[in-house]
């Protein structure tokens, strides 16, 4: 009889713990879907593609179904409406496929105010194809939906072409190297930039010259102090965009950038 | 031999035949031989899938992994308490443990191998990526593994002969050194399985895996959080195991000594398992910090992606967890002179438990209807959308650290009577330090509903470090307090109700499958990876599946697991009847003796 009644609980345990697990909503990680779509391809079919990435394999509502996290895109945020109606007002001079298009690139340039993380999103594991279908699924949520088949088709050839890696730039002259690997996203060069990171201004006057390279080199390795909030976010792939020349340039210029 | 003539025409053919037929065989040989070998990605498993039997075999072996690197832990604890106070009953309790060490290590070795095979035959691809950074450390690995076993025989079958004056302390390094090996085995399989979690930034998809620095992929962002809490989880998956073991054989015990010790031993399996539970959350913490700073994404996909609600159910198998391990001890002050005392305040923490466990389990989205959603005025619900958030959480599992202390704390102070001068005054600061931890968790958990979650994460380490101060500081002043102390009473060992063993053996099934949910977070978070953003799964189970399907392995691979245990103790009874210890039915044993060696 004890032996019945171990095994009663030892089951009846087991039952209970699989049967509230299979009670909850049941949210499987799916795999975003790779596109082929060439010039011909149809608004209702990049919108319905991009729907897909959004609700299942880019992971968008992981933040953006939530309001503490990020501003809920489809059904609206701060009475502003859904993205679509106001994607082409949010940067002035910059339309709505821009400032969506740019938002995704670079997600730290554009971190809308109210307390908000910045953006985690991954440009660079998804696709040229990929990042339209998206920009056009957001464009269709109240506005008029630009995205063209000749980008679809330019982004589709870029992605076939592109090297395996290698630099983002082929300039050696240091702000155009920053320009061209977005490091003026986060970090503020003469007025230029954005102010997330650690400032260029007065960089070579507060580490060395090592520093800064490890700092390039490792981006994760060590935080600047006070920054720590955005460990992490400096893409490790940074290095792989340079060569050895521009890394160089771009040390020694922000070496000599004193107080 | 040919004879001549009638068949001198066989002897002109057969060369040329001979030749033809060789020619022809080249011939259809040669699309052979101009295929090159390409080896497969992956492989298939008849009826369950690759995946699951994987995922099987992987669980299993990890079960009983971390049952045999826990055991040795408090076995050479248990040791060495035995041979510091002279008490015996110390010393047969650690080899107690070890014999049922000894027969689980041959399981664990067994379901390693065919991991490794499965590996070998279902991922190939993966595995000779894996093996070509890590070949070296799989070298060291096999060699450790070989002293281990070794070491434990040594240590097992030399214990009665080592058993006194010098040999005891050469028994007991053989004990530490089973440690090392054991932990130095544990840190290289973690090297493995956390490369594939947040391998190098430098390492890209591109990166061929000879070009990998070893030590960059070795020593990489989650190994040693990975490390540090699996060493505690072992500790907790053991004592565990035990206590479940310790109730099994208190509840067919057929005289009173039998009881008592059984008794004894599931309260020393619990206490050791509740102990190390009290630090594991902190552990937890640390490693989700990492995460998130290894790669906010992963981060935010653990905590707020297809996997928040994992820790819903989290949150009540924890809940479970204190709840029953306070339980046990509660029930169990029922044999311990003037525990009485304390029992009007097991209510008051009972409340706290349960407070603390129902925010911990509320979940930020409420699943509701559209008449519901607009009865709430949105998708959260107003009080509850509040609760359901990390900084509610990690106060109500910060609280309820505390409360399952104080109930340590109350249950070693039971039968004592301090005698030193300045109890009163002591009393008073060990309430202060409760009441400032519990401030300081307060404080955070509501600051943090006003700062970014990348801040808010940082908040939960002032949160653990308030608590952490108060444990350390409460028993420092406890153990001075109580030196010397008067007894109330001895504790009646055996005299324990048979529903507080039900309470072990759930802790013990609790445990495990706590154990196999967390490791299918740990893995799930990669995603659609073998290794993240470096290599891609492209098998047909490349997409995570829901928690409903996991939920349904993880208790198919415990079931496995207990049962495996239960022949494996069985057989191992078969072989030796355990010695019970001197622990008597009501018990010979002065309580603060004991409580002192073990708090």
């Amino acid at each position: 009889m004890t032996n019945i009644k171990i095994l009663g609980v030892i089951i009846g345990t087991l039952a209970i713990y699989t049967w509230i697990a299979n009670a909850i909503p049941q949210l499987e990680s799916v795999v975003p879907e790779e596109l082929s779509f060439s010039s011909d391809v149809s608004e209702a079919e990049l919108v319905a593609a991009g729907a897909e990435l959004y609700n299942g394999g880019a992971g968008c509502t992981t933040c953006h179904g939530l309001e503490t996290r990020a501003p809920n895109l489809v059904t609206g945020y701060s009475g502003e409406g859904p993205i679509g109606t106001r994607c082409g007002t949010r940067v002035p001079g910059q339309d709505c496929k821009a400032y969506l298009h740019e938002s995704m690139m670079n997600p730290m340039a554009y971190v809308v105010e109210g307390g908000f993380d910045p953006m985690v999103f991954q440009a660079r594991v998804f696709s040229g194809v990929q990042i339209w279908a998206l920009v056009a699924f957001l464009q269709d949520q109240g506005g008029v939906v630009t995205v063209t088949g000749a980008e679809v088709a330019a982004a589709a050839e870029a992605d076939a072409t592109a090297p395996a890696a290698g630099p983002a730039v082929a300039s050696t002259d240091p702000l155009e190297i920053m320009r061209g690997n977005l490091c003026l996203a986060c970090h503020m060069l003469d007025g230029e930039g954005a102010e997330l990171a650690p400032p260029f201004d007065g960089m070579g006057s507060r580490i060395d010259t090592d520093r800064i390279r490890r700092g390039i080199i490792d981006p994760g390795a060590e935080i600047a102090e006070g920054f720590d909030h955005l460990a992490g976010s400096m893409p490790p792939t940074i290095p792989d965009l340079l060569t050895a020349r521009q890394l160089e340039v771009l040390v020694d210029f922000l070496a000599g950038q004193g107080g | 031999m040919l004879e001549r003539g009638r068949w001198s025409w066989l002897r002109t053919i057969l060369p040329v035949g001979v030749v033809v037929a060789i020619g022809l065989l080249a011939i259809a040989m040669e699309p052979l031989a101009a295929q090159s070998y390409t080896p497969r990605e992956y492989g298939d498993f008849p009826v369950i899938g690759s995946r699951a039997a994987i995922w099987i075999a992987a669980q299993l072996h990890l079960f009983f992994a971390a049952f045999v690197l826990g055991v040795p832990m408090f076995a050479v604890v248990a040791e060495a308490i035995g041979i510091f106070s002279s008490e015996e009953r110390y010393d047969k309790l650690a080899k107690e443990f070890t014999r049922l060490l000894l027969v689980s290590y041959s399981a664990t070795a067994i379901w390693g191998a065919i991991l490794v095979f499965g590996l070998i035959t279902l991922y190939p691809g993966l595995w000779g990526y894996l093996a070509e950074i890590f070949a070296p450390s799989m070298w060291v690995y096999v060699g450790i593994f070989f002293f281990e076993s070794f070491t434990l025989y040594l240590y097992y079958y030399g214990w009665d002969r080592w058993k006194k004056g010098r040999a005891k302390w050469g028994h007991w390094g053989l004990g530490i050194l089973l440690n090392v090996w054991g932990t130095a085995v544990m840190l290289i399989a973690n090297s493995w399985l956390t490369y594939m979690m947040s391998p190098p930034g430098e390492v890209t998809p591109d990166t061929a895996p000879e070009m990998v620095q070893f030590w960059s992929a070795f020593a990489n962002a989650t190994w040693m959080p990975i490390n540090i809490h699996r060493f505690i989880a072992n500790i907790v998956f053991g004592g565990a195991i035990v206590g479940a073991y310790s109730a099994y054989r208190f509840l067919s015990a057929k005289t009173d000594e039998e009881r008592a010790h059984y008794d004894w031993m599931g309260y020393i399996g619990n206490f050791v398992a509740i102990s190390a539970l009290i630090v594991l959350p902190f552990a937890g913490y640390w490693l989700g910090r990492e995460i998130y700073e290894y790669n906010q994404q992963m981060g935010t996909t653990m905590m707020g992606g297809f996997m928040s609600w994992l820790w819903v159910v989290q949150a009540f198998l924890i809940a479970v967890l204190f709840l029953a391990g306070n339980y046990y001890l509660w029930v169990g002050m029922g044999r311990i002179p003037g525990a009485e005392r304390f029992m009007p305040y097991t209510k008051w923490m009972l409340l706290v438990l349960l407070i603390g466990a129902a925010v911990w389990a509320t979940p930020r989205n409420m699943i509701a209807n559209r008449a519901e959603i607009t009865a709430m005025g949105g998708q959260f619900h107003p009080f509850l959308g509040v609760l359901g958030v990390m900084s509610a959480k990690n106060t109500a599992v910060n609280l309820m650290i505390l409360t399952t202390f104080l109930s340590f704390l109350l249950y070693r102070r039971a039968n004592k009577k301090a005698v030193v001068s300045w109890e009163k005054r002591g009393t008073t600061i060990q309430g202060a330090l409760f009441i400032i931890a519990a401030a300081v968790v307060l404080f955070y958990g509501v600051y943090g509903y006003f700062v970014p979650s990348i801040v808010r994460i940082g908040f939960s380490v002032y949160q653990v470090l308030a608590v952490i101060a108060a444990i350390i500081l409460v028993v420092l002043i406890d153990i001075g307090m109580m030196r010397g102390a008067k007894s109330r009473g001895e504790i009646r060992w055996g005299e324990m109700p048979e529903r507080s063993q039900y309470a072990l053996f759930i802790l013990a099934v609790t445990f495990t499958w706590l154990m196999g949910l967390m490791g299918f977070a740990r893995s799930g978070i990669r995603q659609h990876w073998h290794v993240f953003e470096v290599v891609r799964d492209t098998s047909v189970d490349a997409a995570t599946p829901a928690l409903g399907y996991a939920s349904i392995v993880i208790s198919a691979c415990v079931l496995i697991f207990l049962s495996m245990v239960t022949f494996i103790f069985w057989v191992g009874g078969l072989a030796e009847k355990p010695v019970i210890s001197g622990v008597g039915a009501g018990a010979a044993v002065s309580a603060p003796a004991v409580m002192d060696q073990e708090l």
